[in-house]
């Protein structure tokens, strides 16, 4: 009986100082090309979240092409995606990663999950390396997160065209904006991004941007975990209409500048959605593809190479609703796309080094303020 | 032939001490006392469903008191028929012996054809019955009896004793009954022992 | 007295049983603690400090609570009618109200979803409704629970004693029979209802996670940020929530499961011993009741089914809806960005073989080794006995998040390619009930048979197969028929696990369908239709152990 009450006393206190089998992520350098070692088992297995553009006749044609066998290990967002590659991190579960952007790529490089791709690659355009420009991550989308409206119904009578950020703390935009999270989604991130700059710039109102989102936060802004949730089930202005789980109680949303364009194309010319471009609120999304630390670079690279060639990068625009990352490739014309679409005039000016030094710290001051309020 | 000596068990108090038994081929004895005096516990040691504190048991002059219970060759039956309810008279007497004569053992217990009876429809009687020759069937070198006779009405009770009185000795099979009814006692066994 | 041979084959159950079960667990914890801190305050505080977590200790109360009464007022009529009435089928009606208890949570999710969803009565406008519908959701689940506990007692009440009331002063009205009869009579069994729906409602994820949108229980929650649990210096306060959320929920399970065992002792005691040849009336009156009691129980699995027929068409002049099969197809043929159906039938089932070869056996031999403890060390036999019970305090994304958590610590590179690891999950979890199922079942055994068997010579691996085994028959497979059943329809802990499309089961399989976003017409179709294939076989599960079902027991199973 002692023996037993002794043992389950030294197991309680184990559980006090804990984890002297565990141990951090990685304290050291990425690997070099030298120490690279990895097998070619003529998979890919590809870490994402549900990416539109990765149709299955897109990844079948790369299967084809390269002779290598795909799959998707799908996660809900952006945030799942760095949470899997930090707790896989060595071990060779999967070979590329999708879905990173210029908001959340800096902690996958801290960590050293990526290493060096050998994809031949050519004529990316300045503004999609503008971000980062290393050899670890290659951009292969970009477009600029905004606010988007309904149109039908921010029509000047219920509700009037916002101006400034401020203008959606009022009692009017009361559980009626959709943000996606920045813990989880990379738009939302973003957005989050831009309005550290629009704050710092606002001279009406000399507020903090955390001040901002306690604001937002009392007046019941909607947070949701992926832009998914945001713009398809309760954003009134989009296609989310026709979803079966669409709810509709948000007219104001943040999503990209040129989805309008998307709605255009899709219905064939005519959207009520519209981008609402005020200064400093957009930012400019970069988004990237990685060979993933001990997978199979052979397979990771190729693809890397196919995802960037001109035949499917131009069509990025139609089959991922992005701007192509390739310099000389604009969205279509047809159907009102490249119309309805706005290219902000001042998107906000945050560096990939000040957000590297801050993201962390900004995360925490974004919970504070939206728990504070 | 059994032998026990010096046979002793307590469980809170004192059961039995010193207790010396000895069994002749064919004989039957017959212990008797009040209840809770020890008496089902002597048998069960005697068989080896319980070890005693101390002393020894010998069984044609081997020494049976570290064997399993399974190789005891000592049978039993207890006090209520404990007759398996899945399976059927037949199915219960196969279990004493596979191969054996099942309808010559009915017989011998006066119960003929009751192969395929369902055991849950024996009354009490009947029962004990099935399980004296389910128990026989085994070749048991000694058979043991814990008041099987004593959840039976008076009449149906003297009956069963003088039947199975006359098989056991018909068989030269040696046996101990444990019971507390001094005339069940005395018409079952050669010698009453009193605890 | 017996002399106990621990045998090898008990040491052996203790033994894996604890590498098993309780391991995972504690290097899970081990890990959160080793980088949330080992500081209990901090992680109680995470819960309102975090936004994710704000209010949703709040939330899981009021729901659970609300959903503990709307059980009781939809589940007490019912069983009073069942019980004090004739039916016509008894047993099937009886059937068809207890069956939404064992089906998985998912199915109901959908069934709920599409209910009252645009494709249904298109009433889901706002919180307000979604709430009602994850309340009216539990209750469904949940008014078996009422029915199973509560009607046996209704039902064979000696008329003698009613008849007795009546003639009493404290019986002259139905409200005084009510107040001095049949409440403190039925009040054990109300409460153990009421306690067990507390725990569900409390614990529910897949419900939650697609009913009310936006809204958390410290179970959803835990899942949600799971995966980002357990890497040093990485989203703290995650771990913390994790770590303040299990405590949160360990506590309240604990306290039901000693109310549990308390109220259990209170039940026996008044289970009647009256043998039911009581003459019951009919109650076309009733029909009230129990008519929409049926249609209530059915209408989830009946929309779920329909809708996987039905598929949206939309285009410039509107939607209309189609009835096609091409829901099923999608379903079942797998493409890169998904397995088919084909495969996570075959995990599932593979998943719950698995864990019946562990589960069962290992359950059984516990069982064993409680009771042959119980005559030489009692202590020792009530501490396995607590120590088998203890996954029953620990909730499903829990118990996922220890084997993935554990498993890492451990090895993680053999665990991750290891194709049988989620079924561990699945074997923590329906190992207890095995106990909890078998240990009755062998107690009511006879100690006499074996004993008998032994004096007729009979070795014992014998008198295991030729008696033991064929007196055991009937909860054998209810044990063997419930762990199937847990298998197929475990959410939580599946969910948490495989993220991995190589090892996804069919309730994770809906789940991503239905997640999959955009405006694919056949996706929520498609999670109709593999619904549909659970839903089949846990009703034919279902089916199976109610023929076994030992009459008279009034528990759960």
């Amino acid at each position: 009986m002692y023996k037993f009450t002794a043992i389950v006393v030294l197991l309680i206190f184990n559980l006090a100082t804990p984890g002297c089998l565990t141990e951090s992520i990685d304290d050291g350098e990425p690997v070099k090309p030298e120490q690279y070692e990895y097998t070619d088992d003529g998979e890919l297995v590809i870490v994402t979240y549900d990416v539109y553009g990765l149709t299955d006749e897109m990844l079948e044609r790369f299967e084809n092409q390269s002779g290598y066998e795909v799959s998707l290990l799908k996660l809900d967002d952006s945030g799942s995606v760095l949470d899997h590659l930090l707790q896989h991190k060595g071990l060779q579960v999967a070979d590329l990663a999708i879905g990173l952007d210029n908001t959340y790529l800096q902690t996958a490089l801290d960590n050293n999950v990526f290493w060096e791709h050998n994809a031949l690659l050519n004529n990316i355009s300045d503004s999609a390396l503008q971000p980062y420009d290393g050899p670890l991550a290659v951009p292969f989308d970009q477009g600029y997160i905004c606010l988007n409206y309904d149109s039908e119904v921010v029509d000047g009578e219920n509700y009037s065209v916002p101006t400034s950020l401020w203008e959606l703390t009022s009692d009017e935009w009361k559980g009626k904006v959709a943000i996606p999270s920045p813990e989880t989604s990379s738009p939302g991130r973003a957005f989050m991004t831009a309005t550290t700059d629009y704050f710092a710039h606002d001279e009406d109102n000399q507020s903090e941007w955390t001040d901002w989102w306690s604001a937002m936060s009392s007046n019941e802004v909607i947070i949701t975990t992926g832009w998914s949730e945001a713009y398809e089930t309760r954003y009134t202005g989009g296609y989310g209409e026709w979803t079966d789980g669409h709810v509709g109680d948000a007219h104001i949303v943040v999503s990209y500048c040129h989805s309008p364009g998307v709605e255009s194309w899709y219905n064939g010319n005519w959207t009520k959605s519209a981008a609402l471009d005020i200064s400093r609120s957009s930012f400019h999304q970069v988004e990237y593809v990685a060979a993933i630390e001990g997978g199979n670079l052979d397979s990771a690279s190729a693809f890397i190479e196919y995802l960037l060639t001109p035949e499917i990068n131009s069509m990025m625009p139609i089959e991922n609703s992005m701007y192509s990352a390739l310099e000389g490739f604009d969205l279509p014309e047809e159907n009102g796309y490249r119309f309805n679409s706005v290219v902000p005039d001042e998107p906000a000016n945050v560096s990939s080094a000040t957000i590297a030094k801050n993201m962390e710290t900004w995360l925490e001051m974004w919970n504070n303020a939206m728990v504070d309020a | 032939m059994l032998r026990c000596s010096g046979l002793s068990k307590s469980f809170e108090k004192e059961l039995f001490s010193n207790f010396d038994l000895e069994l002749e081929p064919g004989e039957i004895i017959a212990i008797t006392g009040p209840s809770g005096c020890g008496k089902t516990t002597l048998l069960r040691c005697i068989c080896g469903l319980e070890k005693p504190d101390s002393g020894e048991i010998y069984l044609n002059d081997e020494n049976i008191g570290n064997t399993e219970t399974e190789l005891r060759g000592v049978g039993m039956i207890f006090q209520k028929p404990v007759l398996f309810p899945h399976l059927s008279v037949q199915g219960n007497l196969r279990l004493g012996d596979k191969t054996g004569d099942i309808e010559k053992a009915l017989l011998e217990v006066g119960l003929a054809d009751f192969e395929q009876r369902n055991v849950a429809s024996l009354s009490g009687g009947e029962g004990q019955r099935v399980a004296l020759a389910r128990a026989l069937l085994a070749e048991p070198k000694v058979l043991l009896l814990d008041e099987p006779f004593s959840s039976l009405d008076e009449d149906l009770a003297m009956k069963l004793v003088k039947d199975v009185r006359a098989i056991l000795k018909q068989r030269e099979c040696p046996a101990i009954l444990v019971t507390h009814n001094k005339r069940v006692a005395e018409e079952f066994a050669d010698s009453v022992i009193s605890m | 007295m017996l002399e106990m041979k621990f045998k090898f084959s008990n040491s052996c159950a203790v033994l894996a049983y604890t590498l098993l079960v309780i391991l995972p667990l504690w290097l899970a914890l081990d890990r959160l603690i080793w980088v949330a801190g080992p500081n209990p305050i901090d992680w109680l505080s995470s819960l309102e400090r975090n936004y994710i977590a704000q209010g949703v200790v709040q939330f899981t109360f009021i729901q659970a609570l609300l959903s503990t009464l709307a059980t009781l007022a939809i589940g007490l009529p019912i069983a009073w009618q069942l019980g004090r009435y004739k039916w016509p089928l008894q047993s099937l009606t009886k059937a068809i109200l207890t069956m939404p208890f064992v089906m998985p949570s998912i199915v109901a999710a959908m069934g709920f979803l599409h209910i009252v969803g645009r494709a249904g009565l298109n009433i889901r406008i706002d919180e307000s409704t979604w709430f009602l519908t994850l309340i009216i959701a539990h209750a469904w689940f949940n008014m078996a629970l009422v029915i199973r506990f509560c009607e046996p007692v209704i039902s064979t009440l000696d008329p003698r004693l009613e008849e007795q009331m009546r003639l009493l002063p404290a019986g002259s009205n139905k409200i005084r029979r009510f107040r001095n009869l049949w409440a403190p009579l039925l009040a054990p069994s109300i409460a153990a209802a009421a306690c067990m729906t507390f725990v569900f409602s409390f614990t529910s994820f897949a419900l939650v996670r697609w009913i009310t949108l936006g809204e958390n229980t410290l179970e959803s929650v835990m899942a949600g940020i799971g995966s980002s649990a357990g890497i040093k210096g990485y989203m703290v306060s995650r771990n913390e929530i994790v770590l303040g959320s299990s405590m949160i929920q360990f506590t309240i399970l604990l306290l039901s499961l000693v109310l549990m065992s308390w109220l259990q002792q209170k039940r026996q005691s008044l289970l009647p011993q009256v043998s039911e040849d009581i003459v019951k009336k009919s109650n076309p009156r009733g029909w009230y009741v129990i008519g929409p009691g049926l249609i209530f129980a059915l209408s989830p699995l009946i929309a779920v089914f329909g809708a996987s027929f039905r598929i949206r068409n939309t285009d410039s002049s509107g939607t209309n809806y189609t009835w096609e099969t091409s829901g099923w197809e999608y379903a079942f043929t797998s493409s890169s960005s998904m397995t088919s159906a084909w495969d996570a039938l075959y995990n599932s089932l593979g998943y719950a073989a698995l864990t019946l070869i562990i589960a069962v056996p290992l359950g059984w031999i516990l069982a064993q080794t409680i009771l042959d403890l119980e005559e030489f060390n009692p202590k020792m036999a009530r501490a396995l006995d607590v120590l088998t019970m203890l996954p029953f305090a620990i909730s499903s994304v829990m118990i996922g998040l220890g084997v993935m958590l554990g498993m890492i610590k451990i090895d993680a590179e053999f665990f991750y390619s290891f194709w049988p690891t989620p079924a561990l999950a699945h074997v923590m979890i329906t190992t207890p009930f095995v106990v909890r199922i078998m240990l009755p079942a062998l107690r009511s055994i006879d100690p006499s048979y074996d004993e008998c068997g032994r004096t007729l010579g009979i070795p014992k691996w014998k008198r295991f197969i030729q008696i033991q085994l064929p007196m055991l028959r009937g909860s054998i497979l209810v044990a063997v028929i419930f762990t199937l059943a847990m298998s197929l329809g475990e959410f939580g802990a599946s969910w948490v696990v495989t993220r991995n499309s190589d090892w996804t089961t069919l309730p994770v399989m809906i789940d991503s369908l239905k997640s999959i976003p955009y405006n694919n017409s056949l996706t929520a179709p498609a999670a109709c239709a593999v619904s549909s294939v659970l839903m089949g076989i846990t009703l034919l599960l279902f089916t199976w152990a109610e023929k076994f079902r030992p009459a008279r027991d009034g528990g759960m199973f």
